[in-house]
């Protein structure tokens, strides 16, 4: 049975069609990003799943239940995107509460392990740095042991150092055979910290796959050159090539084998190739690419 | 839920605008009240200081009673906390029947403070045959009052909700007749109290000082206006959480 699916689901909030008849599946144990610029439908994805929003048309469900009887049933664990803790209350205090509320949660030690706050026991939550407080939140998330934990920009907020180690904490959470979703607007963050990314532009999915994947389908890399006058025509035939863009005189193709695609530009076509620039896989350009609108 | 409702009674307890409104605030005012009008007696015969006792603790026990419920839960709704506790196990019938509970613990310092006061200060004194209905008159029927708060906490913003709280508990409090006897302003005062939960409320303790024992009539209106802000506030909480 898979952990969570979306059945040609549509969400308007009224005139806005914030999902798009979204349909996917994703397989117990894994860890899945939801990549996707603003205004994607990240939250409202992660909204539904968890039941406080009700989706306009087609059916959400995790494990095989609606997303109410699975967050009744202790199975469903969030940070959602805002929220803020109770001011006067203190870190082990906000933890335990939340704790008691499930039928089989974490232990408190391992909680604050895992979020690191074993040093901010003690401390009310109105004390509390904004980096800080979102490490209690993601122990509110994995407070009561759920087999589904969905993150809406977990790291927002947080710091380089912080951000390393939140994603260590994720991934050990995750090993013991949990089912991770995370929304987040940085392929990178995806790429590094999933087993499988599905972006979402304008609430629908435009690509889903390994990130590994992804990347090669959008052309990580880019050759550009001064085309001048000549023709463009016969450039997206190319070898290797996803895209062609000309602007202002300049070519750029978007490539997925740089070898392949100059070794065609030079012995088949007769084009005068000048001012050739070669760059990388630029994983923002990929995902740019992507989301764009078309 | 037992923690749940543990916690929310603490976390209002470190908050120093409830410690000094509901739990000082009539406690003083008992003292200073009592101490100069103490000796004299109502038109029952009954002393002063005994009826200020009732006065203030129903004051005391309204205004724990908004102010416990009202703005926190105003805030909580806004902040997002309530999502939190939406996305647990917890029903969401649990969260306000807690919500209720917790405020109905918080109403307790403030009976016991003024009633502490009273017997030590001023050497009030009452058989437990009087004490037992006095205390637990106060104590339940402070339903109403908690609902009205958290029927203001679910339809306002946080902001808008402390004014709001603020007005009901003063005039709930001087129209009740918490402030001033409304028999020693009488007219218009008097027939606008009879409007007044807070006036069937107060008038509970009134008649058990006076030894006429639980007026029914009153008893029946203090339910009546419970049903009333209870359904109001049931009503106003489901509107607030109701998934789009
Ligand atoms: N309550 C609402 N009422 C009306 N429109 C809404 C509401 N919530 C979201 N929207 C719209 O729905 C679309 C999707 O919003 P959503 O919050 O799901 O995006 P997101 O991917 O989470 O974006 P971000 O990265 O900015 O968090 C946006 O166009 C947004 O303006
Ligand atoms: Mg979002």
């Amino acid at each position: 049975m898979n952990a969570i699916v979306f059945d040609h689901v549509s969400k308007d909030y009224g005139d806005v069609l914030a999902v798009d008849d979204v349909s996917l599946s994703i397989e117990p144990g894994k860890t899945v990003a939801l990549l996707g610029p603003n205004g994607a439908g990240k939250s409202t994805s992660i909204n539904m799943l968890l039941g406080l929003l009700r989706p306009s048309r087609g059916t959400v469900s995790v494990f095989g239940r609606t997303p109410r009887q699975a967050v009744a049933a202790g199975q469903m664990g969030a940070m959602l995107q805002s929220g803020q803790l109770i001011p006067e209350l203190s870190v082990k205090e906000l933890i335990d509460l939340v704790r008691k509320l499930y039928p089989e949660p974490l232990d408190l030690d391992e909680i604050l392990k895992l979020a690191d706050l074993t040093d901010l026991v003690k401390r009310r939550a109105n004390k509390l740095s904004g980096g800080q407080s979102q490490r209690v939140r993601f122990a509110l998330a994995i407070a009561g042991a759920p087999k589904a934990l969905l993150l809406d920009e977990p790291t927002a907020a947080m710091d380089v150092e912080s951000r390393l180690r939140f994603w260590e904490s994720m991934r050990g959470y995750a090993a013991g055979g949990r089912t991770v979703l995370f929304a987040t607007h940085y392929l990178e963050e995806a790429d590094e910290h999933s087993d499988r990314v599905i972006v979402i532009a304008r609430g629908k999915v435009v690509a889903d796959g390994t990130a590994a994947q992804i990347k090669a389908d959008v052309g990580g890399h880019a050759v550009r050159f001064t085309l001048g006058e000549q023709p463009a025509a016969g450039l997206d035939l190319l070898p290797g090539v996803t895209a062609v863009e000309v602007a202002a005189g300049t070519a750029t193709l978007r490539t997925s084998d740089t070898d392949a695609t100059l070794a065609g530009l030079y012995r088949g076509t007769t084009l005068d190739v000048r001012d050739l620039q070669l760059s990388g896989a630029d994983l923002e350009d990929a995902f740019l690419a992507l989301t764009r609108e078309s | 839920m037992l923690y749940y409702a543990k916690t929310e009674a603490l976390r209002m307890l470190r908050n120093r605008r409830y410690i000094i409104f509901v739990v000082l605030f009539p406690v003083v005012f008992y003292l200073i009240n009592a101490n100069i009008y103490g000796d004299q007696k109502d038109a029952g015969g009954v002393r002063m200081s005994t009826y200020l006792l009732v006065s203030m603790a129903a004051y005391g026990a309204l205004a724990s009673s908004m102010m416990s419920s009202a703005v926190p839960w105003a805030q909580e709704r806004q902040s997002g906390w309530l999502r939190q506790l939406q996305i647990t196990p917890l029903p969401s019938w649990a969260i306000i029947v807690t919500k209720l509970g917790a405020a109905m613990l918080l109403v307790l310092p403030s009976l016991l403070l003024v009633s502490a006061a009273a017997v030590l200060q001023q050497g009030v004194s009452m058989p437990a045959g009087q004490w037992l209905p006095l205390l637990l008159s106060l104590w339940i029927g402070t339903i109403p009052f908690i609902a009205l708060g958290l029927f203001i906490g679910s339809l306002l913003s946080a902001d808008a909700a402390q004014p709001a709280a603020m007005i009901c508990m003063f005039a709930l409090s001087l129209l009740g007749g918490l402030w001033f006897p409304i028999d020693a302003i009488g007219g218009t005062m008097r027939t606008l109290a009879h409007f007044m939960p807070s006036y069937h409320y107060a008038n509970l303790g009134w008649n058990v000082i006076a030894g006429n024992g639980l007026p029914m009539s009153d008893v029946l209106i203090v339910v009546a206006w419970a049903v009333v802000l209870g359904g109001a506030a049931a009503y106003a909480y489901r509107r607030a959480t109701v998934r789009a």
